[in-house]
């Protein structure tokens, strides 16, 4: 079982963190810069898969790094680059390097990125991914063939909760529950009320949900971020605070949204997934803003 | 709880365009002067040969298409032939009789006089001329064959519905295919890309799943939407492919094998 999974059947209040690998092979580099500074902060760190279509690292790599630095990661695995073959394969070497908990999603669009005129793939899903680890987990591949070894791998899916209509989200939520999502992280949230409504409406699926925190690092970004995030609604209030900021106190002011944020949503769900985009080393006073800090208390 | 089929599905769909006259084509776009250019060899006599039915809708290898044709390629200084788009009005290229009939019977000398042939049509159309002239013509394309399209608005614009994938699933989606209007071509969709009734890709494209979405919600069946839809079997798509028609049976065959339906 992976710590991510024991500590979210504990009840625990999970905190996940986020980095993308490099665009190089510079990965020592990244991982001091964006890793590091959230060992012993979080329960684990997601590595995101050519995160935007934007050709970098894999995540199998960064994944295996981590482990060695004593650090739980999530495997992040999209449905656009690869086939069920090679995407069965990814897991069963993933499983056998150490790597126990996978987030599935269904995978950027090449037309955001930076090799558009690759060919897509898509042969799976985020529904049919989640379905994959099941499959294998019970010991079969997806042609119905025993496996010699079988991973336990913890399944986990992604949901928008301010996308609109809700009502789509809400089903496809469902729906990747009922294929195997084991736990939930969402896209960033900034409206409490908004995540209470959606929480409510999915109440009777029975998985752990983490609230998805984004760190804020201007006006700009959270306007971009409104403008081209679907689902993405950074109030206006919050990018004035932004805007009313001086430069060199930024930092700190994205800490102290982070942490209100966390504070407001504590009681909603079972955690919250960090995504620093770079600003790794605001997190751990995001967290001990939000009263946060027993993790490290518990891992130290 | 009756299904209305695709044809009257469509007409019910968010688009309100379509007229009496529109119609249903292989849409395609002219390849580049640059390309074609670099398809000729000095000296080469060609012939540029249009199609008046779907080129001609698209504009791309109708009477105006190939007759402009010709005055930028002759601007070139290529040895052009002349142009024929075959009669009688509205016909299409991709019927060999009468391809065969207007390129071997009825212009005959300039297809004589010719060494090569630059098609304005779809594939279909291409490979009709090749049957119809043999190896007495080289052939060049002079179109990219781009979707299996449905005009609107009179022709104004050419919409896909249906890519032709082979394996139709349009029954657990309400008449609408996910694989054609969907980016992504999930089966369980939508992605995360998905707001306000928009794709990720192009903030003015319909997310193919809203419109999945809210044609089940009007026939009150948005529990297909829970249903688990299986991958997609990529095995009738590998080509080329063919169909074979016999009087007890219809053989389907791609790269994978042979499917066998009694007739």
């Amino acid at each position: 079982m992976s710590d991510l999974s024991k500590a979210l059947s504990a009840g625990e209040f999970v905190v996940t963190g986020e980095i993308g690998p490099p665009k190089g092979t510079n990965l020592e580099n990244c991982l001091k810069k964006e890793a590091d500074p959230l060992k012993n902060q979080v329960h684990a760190i997601n590595v995101t898969d050519t995160q935007s279509a934007v050709m970098r690292m894999g995540p199998v790599a960064p994944s295996v790094k981590l482990l060695e630095r004593g650090i739980e990661p999530v495997l992040q695995l999209t449905g656009r680059d690869r086939n069920r073959l090679a995407l069965q394969a990814e897991l069963l070497s993933a499983w056998e390097l150490g790597i126990k908990n996978v987030l599935c999603l269904t995978g950027d669009h090449h037309a955001m990125g930076d090799h558009g005129e690759s060919k897509q793939v898509y042969d799976l899903d985020s529904v049919h991914l989640l379905k994959t680890i099941n499959t294998l987990n019970e010991g079969n591949d997806l042609a119905g063939q025993k496996l010699k070894g079988s991973p336990d791998i913890f399944a986990g899916a992604v949901v928008n909760p301010g996308s609109e209509p809700v009502e789509m989200q809400v089903l496809k939520m469902k729906k990747k529950h009922q294929n195997g999502a084991k736990f939930f992280q969402t896209q960033a949230v900034f409206d409490p009320y908004q995540l209470e409504s959606f929480l409510e409406e999915t109440k009777d699926i029975k998985a752990p949900i983490l609230a998805g925190i984004v760190l804020l690092k201007s006006s700009k970004m959270a306007r971009y971020m409104n403008e081209n995030v679907p689902g993405v609604k950074v109030p206006e209030n919050i990018i004035q605070e932004l805007e009313n900021t001086p430069k060199e106190k930024l930092q700190e002011k994205s800490a102290e949204i982070a942490a209100r944020l966390i504070k407001e949503l504590k009681d909603l769900c079972q955690g919250v997934h960090i995504m620093p985009l770079g600003w790794s080393h605001v997190v751990p006073k995001a967290l001990e803003l939000a009263d946060l800090t027993q993790m490290a208390e518990i891992k130290n | 709880m009756v299904f209305l089929t695709n044809k009257i599905a469509r007409n019910l769909i968010i688009k309100e365009g379509r007229k009496e006259g529109d119609v249903n084509m292989h849409a395609t776009i002219q390849k580049s002067l640059e390309e074609i250019m670099s398809f000729i060899k000095d000296e080469e006599k060609v012939l540029i040969v249009g199609c008046d039915n779907c080129a001609a809708k698209c504009k791309s290898g109708g009477r105006p298409e190939a007759e402009k044709m010709e005055s930028r390629l002759k601007e070139k200084g290529v040895n052009v032939t002349g142009w024929i788009v075959p009669e009688p009005a509205g016909a299409s290229l991709c019927k060999l009789s009468n391809t065969k009939k207007v390129l071997l019977e009825d212009h005959s000398d300039m297809v004589g006089e010719s060494d090569s042939v630059l098609v304005l049509s779809c594939g279909q159309g291409i490979h009709t001329v090749m049957d119809a002239v043999g190896d007495s013509l080289i052939i060049h394309p002079g179109c990219d064959t781009t979707f299996g399209g449905e005009t609107t608005k009179d022709g104004e614009l050419i919409e896909e519905f249906c890519s032709l994938c082979g394996q139709c699933i349009i029954e657990h989606t309400g008449g609408l295919c996910p694989l054609t209007l969907c980016s992504k071509g999930l089966l369980n969709g939508p992605c995360g890309g998905t707001d306000e009734g928009k794709c990720e890709v192009d903030a003015n494209k319909d997310c193919g799943w809203k419109l999945i979405y809210e044609r089940l919600k009007s026939f009150d069946r948005l529990d297909l939407l829970l249903e688990y839809q299986e991958p997609k079997n990529f095995a009738n798509s590998n080509q080329p492919r063919q169909l074979e028609i016999t009087e007890k049976e219809v053989k389907f065959t791609s790269a994978n094998g042979v499917k066998v339906i009694e007739r």
